[in-house]
């Protein structure tokens, strides 16, 4: 029922894309799940660890702080907060209450108003970046000998890991209460193998491998590496553009509008 | 083309004027939105975010983008459901607007009232299939069926005198009441009989067939199944 080519002009202009990430920039911030998880919880740790000594400390065998191991896994954290948490839910709810559909009516694609949404969460997960790069520098005195090339690739490609895992949620979940609860049995282990809860350096070597296998254990090694001034290694970088190239297929394959 | 969805609502928090400005930006040559708002008379809501919106002007607002386009078409679909009768009135009178204005209305309800008062032409569909098309009397008339006269005489009638009559399919008792039943003309040859055997009648009720009967009789007739009716301005 939608008007594609009696309106071949709104089809071709990028205004009505640009106006979406405008009003959808509007709703991430009165329906701030990504703005909250995303960047608050981020820059809230990053304050809490300020506060703790053993923080400024270097970690028993290795020559890096505690601090200077938990940035990577703080940025993974961004990322799995925005890609895992506020994309999805945000997505099937639009889908359940057929704004999706409303907008599948209108002369406009409903794969700008995700395109839309994934430029929204993209910005978030930035300002995320920017305040935790100058919480690094300002507050701890990090002076890091970045890999640029390694550390732009490695963060590029867990962002495209994180969003294509929270895309596949929303094509896979039927309600918004699947949604969540696929999200939050995904969050945990997650988590746990970025090392949110305890560094994957303090664990055994059997757990740090397989760590390595999993989107999240891959991409604070990747860019952990990259940090250090080494280019990651090519196993944490493959692992991640598998997963990323899976998932996107289940994305786009299975995503519904209705 | 514009279309008004049955079950599809907005984000609930984005407000009035920004949705209209959002798919204002969907179409080349889109209708003034600020005009619109107050010819649908929800100008004032335009800072309102959608949760906070009654029924009826959530109803509104759905209209109002999906004619923000300028569309020739509009497809309204249930359009009142759920709506308090006053909600109800209003929403018709504002078809009745945007009809006036040139845009051909495809109106989709389950109300038969709502399609004889608004709809220059009605198809009933039933199981996807159109199975009749026409103006919304001469669908009544031609499919609702029988006329129910009910009458209090002034003196006992003998059926027979009743039946005799052209056009008269049934006679029952209610009490001292009767109800005929039957077709055409049939309540000014009911009253000519009566005249004739001296018997007066007081407390007489006509009721003539509607859309609603029509509907029934021609679904049933096809099938029990939930029917739709889509109707045409």
């Amino acid at each position: 029922m939608s008007t594609q080519s009696s309106d071949p002009s709104a089809q071709r202009s990028s205004k009505p894309f640009w106006e979406l990430v405008k009003i959808q920039g509007k709703l991430a911030l009165r329906e701030p799940y990504s703005l909250i998880f995303g960047v608050a919880l981020p820059v809230f740790l990053l304050a809490v660890f300020s506060l703790v000594p053993a923080f400024w400390e270097p970690l028993p065998g290795t020559t890096l702080t505690v601090f200077e191991i938990y940035i990577p896994i703080l940025m993974v954290l961004i990322l799995i907060m925005i890609g895992l948490l506020g994309l999805p839910i945000s997505l099937v709810r639009d889908r359940e209450i057929g704004w999706l559909r409303r907008i599948s009516t209108t002369p406009v694609l409903p794969s700008k108003l995700l395109a839309a949404q994934v430029t929204i969460n993209t910005i978030l997960a930035v300002v995320g970046f920017v305040i935790l790069g100058a919480g690094s520098v300002l507050i701890f005195r990090v002076r890091s000998q970045f890999d640029v090339v390694g550390f732009v690739l490695s963060l590029v490609l867990t962002t495209a890991v994180m969003f294509s895992l929270g895309l596949a949620v929303a094509a896979l979940a039927p309600s918004q209460g699947a949604a969540t609860g696929i999200t939050m049995g995904l969050l945990y282990p997650m988590l746990f193998f970025a090392g949110v809860y305890v560094p994957m350096q303090m664990l055994p070597d059997s757990l740090q491998t397989i760590s390595g296998f999993t989107p999240a254990g891959a991409a604070v090694k990747a860019l952990g590496d990259a940090m250090q001034g080494n280019f990651p290694s090519v196993v944490s970088l493959v692992v991640m553009a598998v997963y990323a190239l899976l998932l996107g297929y289940i994305a786009i394959r299975y995503f519904k509008w209705e | 083309m514009g279309v008004q969805l049955q079950e599809s609502s907005l984000p609930p928090r984005i407000k009035v004027g920004e949705a209209l400005d959002l798919f204002s930006s969907f179409y080349s040559d889109p209708l003034d939105s600020q005009e619109l708002l107050e010819s649908l008379g929800i100008d004032k809501k335009r800072n309102s975010i959608f949760k906070r919106l009654s029924g009826g002007q959530k109803q509104r607002l759905s209209i109002a983008l999906a004619l923000i386009g300028n569309p020739k078409i509009a497809i309204l679909d249930e359009l009142t459901t759920g709506l308090d009768p006053e909600a109800r009135r209003e929403t018709w009178e504002l078809i009745e607007r945007i009809r006036d204005r040139g845009v051909t209305v495809i109106l989709v309800t389950h109300y038969m009232d709502e399609a004889e008062w608004l709809c220059d032409r009605v198809a009933l569909i039933n199981h996807g299939k159109v199975i009749a098309m026409d103006t919304p009397t001469a669908l009544a008339s031609r499919w609702s069926g029988a006329i129910h006269m009910e009458f209090l005489p002034s003196a006992p009638v003998a059926d027979d005198v009743l039946l005799a009559l052209p056009g008269v399919a049934s006679v029952e008792h209610r009490g001292r009441r009767i109800v005929v039943a039957g077709e055409g003309d049939l309540t000014t040859r009911v009253l000519n009989a009566l005249m004739k055997e001296g018997v007066g009648t007081s407390d007489i009720r006509v009721k003539t067939g509607n859309l609603e009967d029509a509907f029934v009789r021609l679904t049933q007739k096809n099938d029990k199944y939930p029917k739709r009716e889509v109707t045409l301005k």
